[in-house]
């Protein structure tokens, strides 16, 4: 990474000059916004910019109903011009939604984008106290007086551009892996695909078919990950694991762990040889256990890529010393069992975060009897029963006794809309997924009696009220509106009886199964907690990486250049996560293709000459942005490595010299921002109150 | 009607369960507020999944919804309930199952404080609290019971020993303090 200069003292703008400086009086705008009723119909706005108009400094204050429309920037514009003013107010919403429009709006006027101040009087006031109306406009009053206390002291800033590197890396090879990288690949750029599992293909390829059109999900989801083997912009770096990331936007340092196959990608060519004859069997956990597999293995026949693996924890060398079966047989001598993990070094300018999903294993002592009764399972399960290359050939049995089950249950919203456990969200795709696989059990077995318990169907998609309707009319899948209570096994018959309100009947039935299939919800993988770590990604409410704003950025996140695709920011179903593989791509692709991407200018600078050099902020800092060095002198001082700060403040604040200062958040700037807040026209609100008490 | 429902709700059948259509007259939205502030979750947050009922010992014995109860509470139909939260023998079953975390023993409750402010006191309540009363005990202590006892190598009851007269004056005191014998009705029973 090329460390950046470090920054003068006091960055003077060259792209556009700006019109205030330190020795001339500052000549402040204040723009309160209404916001429609949003916040004119709490705060008195009207009042708000009268007083506005009276507080040092300001030379114009105006209010509108919408500040952030065409028309309400043109009179921001207008109003710059006609009274010189070299330091805008805008009181309006939080930053986070407009600083940007008002910054390029300023910008248009003339000034430094960083002469703004915004002031939230929408989120921080008239939403919280819309039950206050005469003490909100106080509150705006009082805000909107410390923010032009502030925007007196703001320095104009310059951003700096730094170039882009035309690479991406993209975390997870589920579908929305694959499609992301096929999408970025086509476009040209070079592409890391990194997959912690022997093989690409996630969830979707463990599946049976699709719902809502009934297609087989491997046979359209293999030609997918053969095109993505085969691509020459992609490099699948299947089992293995990314270790560290560093750097900024543009320039990420990735360090990725190829764990060890014991067999040389290189060389294997998937004959299957040494399977053969490899003489240890555990369960297959592609065919959620229900199959078996040996300790060399591919998880499924259309693997991608087709290169057999070494499970060292069941490896008969790998515990005796002995065997060496496989190796005797590979014609190519493809297996090394002294093989070893391999760090590579990766330099990437974006990075797509589709770490996918997993499901939820139930309770151990739940009351749906996961655990205890071998005929209750999960959907996940039913697929690989159900799937034509699983374990049974297609053939649904159930358990206990390897027969077909003539009556099934289903159970929905097992680990969903449950606050008990925390779970309070819905998963989105269990309500199809049971439907769908009560039609595909209807259509091997169409004498099968079926039950769905639910709560509430939620068949919102595209085709998905059509199938819903149809496994109704056509299949008569009975489904009854109701939250089992209570599941018993019959010991001898192994069959499960299940006692429920039918609350659409209000009485309580009881019925007996003979095979409970679990519908289980979704959550976030366990590699993604480390990974969201690594990449310092915030998470929802609900643990999935949460996107920089739910409406308008759904595949970014906060951290600038990481997106996200598919089930790693919320559960979804195959074309909702194609659709955000698809749009996170083309998100890269903007920033990759413009070559240069351009670095926000609040971040810190480090005063060399209070600086001792005692570390405390490489300690704190959680981007890795202050480094030691050696200066002229031959004296240990910190220097912050403009990139990759973030103006958090932490360094600032640990400071135990002052040395370092936040630009925009100087201690002058703050200290004024609290005078001012503490005071009430010009006078401190304390004393005012010591008058009154007579003290 | 069976024996159980008999001793409980008698007298205190929902008059409106058998109307055909429910008018705006009934419904009362600030009846949710109400049962909270009688110690009651939020009903609101009921998604009616019916686990609650399914799990509930007393379901199984007598015409009684749990799911019902609370979705009435959501409409606020004040009078649709007020038989039945009598008969929640309060094992918190449902509490322990339910996805939406609401507890619904403590909305019964809340529906029993809600009914005795408002005068609504079933029979068994007032022989209950006589008893308390009398005996110490809200069940009333007889021959049998002492006859049982003493197969089992206990000695007699001690509502009838001469030392738990003090027992029973403290109780009354408590009860006048508290206006407990006023709201029941009971004023005769309690010697202050």
């Amino acid at each position: 990474m090329g460390s950046p200069e470090p920054l003068k003292k006091d960055p003077v703008t060259s792209t556009p000059p700006a019109t205030g400086t330190e020795t001339t009086t500052p000549r402040i705008g204040v723009f309160v916004c209404h916001c429609g009723s949003n916040i004119a119909g709490v705060v008195d706005c009207p009042r708000v910019t009268e007083v506005a108009s009276k507080m040092p400094g300001v030379v114009v204050a105006r209010d509108n109903k919408y500040t952030c429309s065409d028309l309400g920037q043109d009179e921001i514009v207008k109003a710059i011009v006609e009274a010189k003013v070299d330091r805008v107010v805008i009181a309006s919403c939080s930053p986070r939604m407009h600083e940007p429009t008002f910054r390029a709006c300023i910008q248009r006027a003339g000034l430094n984008p960083y002469v703004l101040h915004m002031v939230n009087i929408r989120e921080q006031c008239s939403w919280v106290h819309n039950q206050e109306k005469q003490r909100a406009t106080e509150k705006a009053i009082d805000l909107v007086r410390m923010g032009v206390s502030k925007a007196a002291r703001l320095i104009p800033l310059e951003a700096r551009e730094v170039p882009v590197e035309p690479k991406a890396l993209i975390v997870g090879g589920g579908v929305a892996g694959i499609q992301a990288a096929l999408d970025l690949g086509n476009m040209g750029f070079k592409v890391y695909l990194v997959e912690s599992k022997p093989s690409i293909g996630g969830v979707m390829a463990q599946l049976d078919k699709t719902f809502p059109t009934g297609d087989c999900a491997i046979c359209i989801l293999a030609p997918k990950m053969v095109e993505l083997a085969r691509h020459p912009n992609v490099t699948l770096l299947s089992y293995s694991e990314v270790e560290e990331v560093k750097g900024y936007i543009g320039n990420y340092e990735v360090k990725v762990r190829r764990k060890s196959r014991y067999v040389h990608e290189d060389k294997c060519v998937g004959c299957g040889v040494c399977a053969e004859v490899c003489p240890v069997k555990v369960d297959n956990e592609f065919d959620m256990g229900f199959g078996k597999r040996k300790a060399i293995y591919v998880p499924f026949p259309q693997a991608v890529p087709l290169k057999y693996t070494i499970d060292k924890e069941n490896c008969l060398h790998f515990k005796t010393g002995k065997c060496l079966l496989c190796v005797k047989e590979c014609t190519n001598k493809a297996i090394d069992h002294k093989m070893e993990d391999e760090v590579l070094d990766l330099k990437v300018g974006t990075i797509i975060v589709a770490t996918g999903f997993q499901t939820y294993v139930p309770m151990k002592k739940g009351v749906y009897k996961y655990w205890e009764y071998e005929n209750v399972i999960t959907a996940l399960e039913l697929e690989r029963l159900l799937n034509a290359s699983g374990p049974t050939g297609g053939h649904l049995i159930r358990p206990s006794d390897q027969k077909t089950p003539r009556r099934v249950a289903f159970i929905q919203c097992v680990g969903s809309r449950n606050k008990k456990i925390d779970r309070n969200y819905c998963s989105r795709v269990c309500c199809m997924y049971a439907i769908k696989n009560a039609q595909i059990i209807k259509e091997h077995e169409p004498g099968t009696e079926i039950a769905v318990y639910y709560n509430d169907i939620r068949a919102f998609g595209k085709g998905f009220e059509e199938l819903y309707h149809r496994v109704r009319e056509e299949f008569g899948v009975e489904f009854i509106r109701g939250r089992p209570a209570k599941l018993s096994e019959n010991r001898e018959t192994k069959s499960i009886m299940i006692r429920a309100e039918e609350t659409l009947m209000s009485k309580i039935t009881e019925r007996e199964f003979d095979l409970i299939v679990l519908s289980v919800g979704l959550l976030p993988s366990e590699g993604s907690k480390r990974i969201g770590k690594t990449l310092g990604l915030s998470l929802s409410s609900d643990g999935f990486f949460a996107e920089a704003h739910p409406k308008l950025r759904p595949v970014d996140t906060a951290t600038d250049g990481v997106f996200l695709a598919g089930c790693a920011q919320s559960p979804k179903d195959i074309p909702d996560s194609v659709a955000q593989a698809k749009a996170a791509a083309s998100s890269a692709a903007a920033i990759m293709f413009s070559g240069k991407v351009k670095i926000e200018p609040l971040t810190v600078e480090v005063d060399e000459s209070l600086c001792v050099g005692c570390g405390l902020c490489v300690e704190q800092c959680p981007y890795g942005a202050p480094e030691l060095i050696q200066n002229e002198e031959g004296r240990t001082r910190a220097r912050i490595i403009e990139a990759l700060c973030h103006g958090c403040g932490t360094c600032a604040a640990s400071c135990p010299q002052n040395a370092i200062t936040a630009k925009q958040f100087t201690d002058e700037q703050i200290c004024s921002e609290l005078t001012a807040a503490l005071s009430q026209n010009g006078q401190a609100k304390t004393a005012g109150k010591k008058a009154e008490e007579g003290v | 009607m069976g024996e159980v429902e008999k001793t409980f709700i008698s007298g205190l059948k929902e008059e409106l369960v058998e109307e055909k259509v429910i008018d705006e007259s009934q419904l009362d939205p600030n009846f949710a507020k109400e049962i909270k502030k009688y110690g009651g979750k939020d009903v609101m947050t009921c998604l009616q999944c019916g686990n609650c009922t399914g799990v509930c010992p007393i379901s199984l014995k007598i015409d009684y919804k749990t799911r019902s109860i609370i979705k009435y509470c959501q409409f606020g139909l004040r009078t649709y309930t007020l038989g039945t939260r009598w008969v929640c023998a309060t094992c918190y079953r449902c509490y322990e199952h339910c996805p939406a975390d609401i507890n619904p023993a403590e909305v019964m409750i809340a529906l029993r404080h809600i009914a005795v402010r408002e005068g609504v006191i079933p029979p068994f309540i007032k022989v209950a609290a006589t008893n308390l009363v009398r005996y110490g005990q809200s069940v009333k202590p007889d021959e049998e019971i002492n006859k049982i006892r003493k197969e089992l190598g206990l000695g007699d009851i001690h509502t009838f020993s001469p030392d738990f007269k003090k027992v029973l004056r403290e109780i009354s005191v408590l009860i006048h303090a508290s206006k407990y014998d006023k709201l029941i009705g009971i004023e005769d029973e309690v010697m202050v």
